[in-house]
């Protein structure tokens, strides 16, 4: 529990104000909180996997480490449905935190623009345990402009297909690897009372997922290529909308069932779905894994199946290609006070406690020392199985609504939704994409 | 218009001549059942009672059994771990800072509002008559409305993410309606009153404090009600300026419970009952009270 | 309205000493913080309304490019029909409701009483608290009431202005309750002796005498509706689509979600101006402002 401290009431330095108000008594109590000494703050994404952070920050503030820097971390979990809106305005206020969760790319763009990040491009270099610690690829993608602003502190995020494997044998179904045989599937479990595939659609980003790989599985990745560098004419190209098409018909067809606008992901809703046997399969990155994990072992541990993306008949896109998103990283902010502690508490995601916490959340890390530590992996066939899929991976493109300029997103999504629940035909649709400006 | 808040019974004047008795000295007609209304209070009191139902039995059911439980049936094995849950999640903190971020409002409304209304009132300057009118039309202004350049200023004073970035910009718009409701009391208070502790060389404060305040008792305990309300329900400003567990106010809390909970829907309707429990025992010891002020604010 | 006090306002007796009246400095106070908090941020989003502000660093004058870009967006219109609409259809449900229920329970038996304080107990939840709850009783998987309620357009609209009622009817019901407790009973004597019945007394002497009560609570109404935020945010997220998305929700999604704060602010600011338009009708056409003129006219 947190102790009442002053700071809060008070918000930094506003004393003189609220003494006038006589206000200054109800805000102490006790407690020091503040940001002022060595504490670094670290803002991050709350959902299941918060606890490998956690977890990582007892260990730092424990540590050596800790020590010589006159540091410690404290933890602000932001609701996920809210991550974002929360991250911005907290960066543009006196209280940003130290150091803050991101998705790289293009959810990041501002925040170097505005010069509020540090460029980790030579702490990178000259650091051994943070050069050779993760996997180069996936550095990379932490980067803009050829500079380094990101650790990654968690697992890899291919998105894929997961199933139920048991109702996928009490209805003698194989997983396929054509979208005919999807199809069929789909026909055979609506026979059967089942909602073929589970979907949040209360909340567009899993409905993006569907776009994302029909795109790439009709048109290839260059389609998008074109559309992420910034020419708004990409999404006149005939696989996207050929892809919308493609999803109207599974709408019309019930491929996911009839409620699934109100049904959303953060809040568990199409976890739950798919977990209670409701839907039978679930396009999800690979966090539905360890999500599963926290809410329905039983589920996770027996019943969750998972396959790629199938390939599209006559389509230009390879079953080996991958969408989602790479890991998330940390990034810092260029007002850090205790640079030294941020940088020591960011050593530790290469560390091998971390990779196995992760390991043992069912994530699979981007550490070099993941590879060999897989075999303790909660589902060791999970994460070797993700882990081919990304290094195998042709093209790994990254999720739409991280690639894009920050300002196409919000159009982009609402566009999708309309997409989704039926306010606009696939025709419409593209008309309304090209129109971005 | 009387101060005190309390709707009284009309004043029997010059009767007609109703052929009565004793028996028939109140309103007798009202005294008839009216079939249809029984019928349409009953509908709403279903309307009313059945989601409440539904959320305290819902509440008391295991998550795994609700979701094959009709909430409408009574729970089977009922259980309050779902309290328990929510209880070990900060409620406490939540509910403590609700009544600190009310408390603070009450007390800056009434301080700024009862001499606003007093001179309003009194004064015949054109600047208190100006003053009247820009709260007169802040009567409209939606607080959204300006949730942008109110972040802007919050983030430069340096309030955000605490309980007085709540607690300010909510205060400030309450005060319209109090404004208008405490003069709206005050114009009641009869030239004489004055007048007498004028010949007792009352100065304007002693006025205010002898005369004024305790004629407007009624308008008082609405602006106090009024105003607590509004910071109980505040939603907006604690979601864009507050950000830690530290500040974090018992609306914003019940919103994040449905990222915390998820489908959880036993434990998050655990804490929207939770989250009701004070405000109900306050209504249950001082209902009179609470809803005679109501009325104040629709003015009587 | 019972004139215990004001009796003699027009007598003034004698030459009784002319009670010295408060500074006007005495409103400063309440002046200055009003305007601070509440007014300074309106003309700030005026100005912000004219630049490009992504939330971090400065904003930079941009001209009139937010105010084209507003006049141009086809979500602007759909959103203003949307807020009209959810403002009439919520006053007609819960102007209807307290209205009846109002009046039902100005009547002093006992099982009315006892209903009316039932009826008052959603009152006591949060906006948040009761859009929580619907949400939960809504879910299309796990709550009670198991359909697409939210997914389609005219559903999503109907909870937001069931939901708006059910928290709020009870406050208006009060409002009416009070309203009809002070109509003279010798009304209905009169009427009853002309042999009027239950329904043409209510229609010929409840409603007419209710005129000022329902201008009270219409104006509240009215104003309250600008203010269904948490319950879209909660419940339906502006959609499907962009179907219940209401200004101030307009506002919310293009300043936190698209980080695009100028263009936030000129939505804010076409909202502060309908607002305040219509406010003065309200107060115009009903006479809202009177308060003032009771003593005025002296």
């Amino acid at each position: 529990m947190e102790s009442y401290s002053r700071r809060w009431f008070l918000g930094a330095g506003a004393t003189t104000l609220v003494s006038a108000a006589g206000l200054t008594a109800c805000g102490s109590g006790g407690g020091s909180g503040g940001s002022g000494g060595g504490t670094v703050t670290a803002m991050v994404y709350g959902d299941d996997a918060v606890k490998i952070q956690t977890q990582a920050i007892d260990r730092f503030n424990a540590s050596a480490a800790a020590k010589k820097t006159k540091g410690s971390i404290k933890l602000q979990k932001i609701p996920a449905s809210d991550y974002p809106a929360k991250l911005r305005t907290a960066m543009g206020s006196p209280n940003a935190p130290d150091v803050f969760f991101n998705w790289g790319g293009g959810s990041i763009k501002a925040y170097q623009e505005a010069n509020q990040l540090i460029d980790l491009t030579d702490t990178i270099r000259t650091d051994s345990v943070l050069k050779d610690g993760f996997l180069p690829s996936v550095l990379a993608s932490g980067s803009l402009g050829g500079k380094m602003y990101g650790i990654p502190m968690r697992g890899m995020q291919p998105v894929m297909v997961f199933y139920n494997k048991t109702l996928f044998a009490e209805h003698k179904l194989q997983p396929p690897t054509t979208w005919d045989q999807l199809l069929d599937i789909n026909t055979k479990l609506k026979k059967a009372g089942i909602t073929p595939f589970a979907l949040g659609g209360a909340e567009t980003w899993p409905e993006l997922m569907w776009l994302e790989y029909l795109v790439d599985r009709i048109g290839g990745p260059q389609v998008f290529e074109r559309i992420k560098n910034g020419d708004a004419s990409g999404w006149g190209d005939p696989a996207v909308l050929k892809a919308a098409e493609t999803v109207k018909q599974l709408i019309d067809d019930g491929a996911f069932g009839k409620g699934y606008s109100s049904v959303g992901y953060s809040n568990g809703g199409a976890p739950a779905v798919f977990a209670k046997g409701r839907a039978a399969m679930h396009l999800m990155g690979s966090w539905e894994y360890p999500t599963q994990l926290g809410k329905f072992p039983d589920f996770a541990r027996k019943e969750l199946g998972w396959f790629a993306f199938p390939q599209y008949e006559g389509g230009a896109g390879d079953i080996r290609n991958v969408v989602g998103n790479p890991t998330n990283y940390w990034s810092v902010n260029a007002r850090v006070a205790n640079k030294d502690a941020a940088i020591a508490f960011l050593r530790d995601c290469a560390s091998e406690a971390y990779t196995k916490d992760l390991i043992a959340n069912g994530d699979v890390p981007t550490t070099t020392l993941a590879e060999k530590l897989l075999d303790s992996s909660p589902n060791p066939e999970y994460a070797r199985f993700q882990y081919q899929m990304v290094q195998q991976a042709p093209a790994f493109t990254l999720s739409w609504d991280q690639a894009v300029d920050p300002s196409w997103q919000t159009p982009m999504l609402t566009e999708i939704n309309k997409l989704f629940v039926g306010k606009s035909s696939p025709a419409q649709f593209v008309s309304a994409l090209k129109g971005l400006k | 218009m009387s101060h005190d808040t309390l709707p009284r019974r009309p004043v029997r004047t010059a009767g007609p001549p109703v052929t009565a008795g004793p028996a028939h000295r109140r309103r007798h007609w009202t005294r008839r059942p009216n079939p249809l209304a029984g019928l349409g209070s009953v509908i709403w009191l279903a309307v009313v009672i059945i989601p409440i139902y539904a959320m305290i039995t819902t509440s008391l059911t295991r998550q795994d059994d609700a979701l094959g439980h009709n909430a409408l049936k009574p729970p089977t094995s009922p259980t309050l771990e779902n309290y328990d849950t929510v209880l070990h999640s900060g409620f406490g903190h939540l509910l403590a800072n609700t009544v600190t971020v009310a408390a603070s409002v009450v007390a800056i409304v009434l301080v700024l509002c009862v001499p606003l209304a007093y001179v309003a009132v009194r004064s015949r300057g054109l600047w208190s008559s100006a003053a009247f009118r820009l709260f007169l039309l802040g009567v409209a202004i939606p607080a959204q409305a300006v949730v942008v350049p109110l972040y802007l200023m919050i983030a430069k004073l340096n309030l955000y993410d605490s309980l007085l970035a709540i607690i300010l910009p909510t205060a400030a718009f309450a005060m319209p309606v109090s404004v208008l409701v405490l003069t709206g009391t005050m114009r009641d208070i009869s030239e004489e009153l004055y007048e007498a502790m004028a010949l007792d060389g009352a100065s304007p404060t002693r006025m205010l404090f002898q005369l004024v305040i305790p004629m407007t008792k009624g308008g008082i305990s609405t602006v106090v009600i009024y105003s607590a309300l509004q910071a109980w329900n505040g939603f907006l400003f604690p979601l864009i300026f507050t950000q830690s567990d530290g500040p974090r106010v018992l609306t914003l809390g019940l919103f994040n419970y449905v990222s915390e909970f998820g489908v959880n829907i036993p434990a998050l309707l655990a804490s929207v009952v939770l989250s009701g429990i004070p405000i109900f025992a306050v209504y249950l010891v001082a209902r009179r009270a609470l809803v005679g002020g109501l009325m104040g604010v629709g003015g009587k | 309205m019972s004139s215990t006090v004001t009796t003699g306002a027009k007598g003034r007796t004698g030459k009784g000493a002319r009670p010295s009246r408060p500074h006007t400095a005495w409103v400063l106070p309440g002046v200055l913080f009003f305007t601070f908090f509440a007014a300074a941020p309106m003309a700030l989003a005026f100005y912000l309304s004219f630049t490009r502000w992504n939330g971090l660093g400065d904003p930079e004058p941009v001209g009139l490019e937010n105010w084209r870009k507003l006049i141009d967006d086809p979500r602007l219109t759909q959103s203003l029909t949307v807020t009209v609409m959810l403002t009439v259809v919520s006053w007609v449900f819960q102007t209807v409701v307290s209205l009846l229920l109002g009046v039902w329970a100005a009547g002093r038996q006992r099982n009315r009483a006892v209903l009316s304080a039932v009826f008052f107990v959603p009152f006591l939840l949060s906006s948040t608290a009761i859009s929580l709850l619907f949400y939960a009783l809504l879910d299309p998987n796990f709550g009670i009431i198991r359909g697409d309620t939210l997914g389609t357009t005219s559903g999503a609209f109907l909870a937001i202005v069931f939901v708006g009622g059910w928290q709020f009817i009870p406050f208006h019901t009060l409002i009416y309750q009070g309203g009809a407790r002070q109509i003279p009973e010798v009304l209905y004597q009169a009427a009853a002796i002309d042999g009027a019945g239950r329904y043409r007394q209510f229609f010929s002497i409840t409603l007419p005498q209710l005129r000022n009560t329902a201008t009270t609570s219409t104006v509240l109404m009215v104003v309250g509706s600008l203010t269904y935020f948490e319950t879209v945010l909660i419940l339906t997220q502006g959609g499907p689509g962009t179907d219940t998305a209401i200004l101030p929700y307009l506002m919310y999604e293009a300043g936190f979600k698209s980080y695009d704060f100028g263009y936030a602010s000129a939505v804010a600011t076409f909202l502060v101006v309908a607002a305040t338009v219509l406010s003065l009708l309200l107060v115009r056409l009903t006479g809202f402002g009177a308060m003032r003129s009771t003593r005025e006219g002296m």
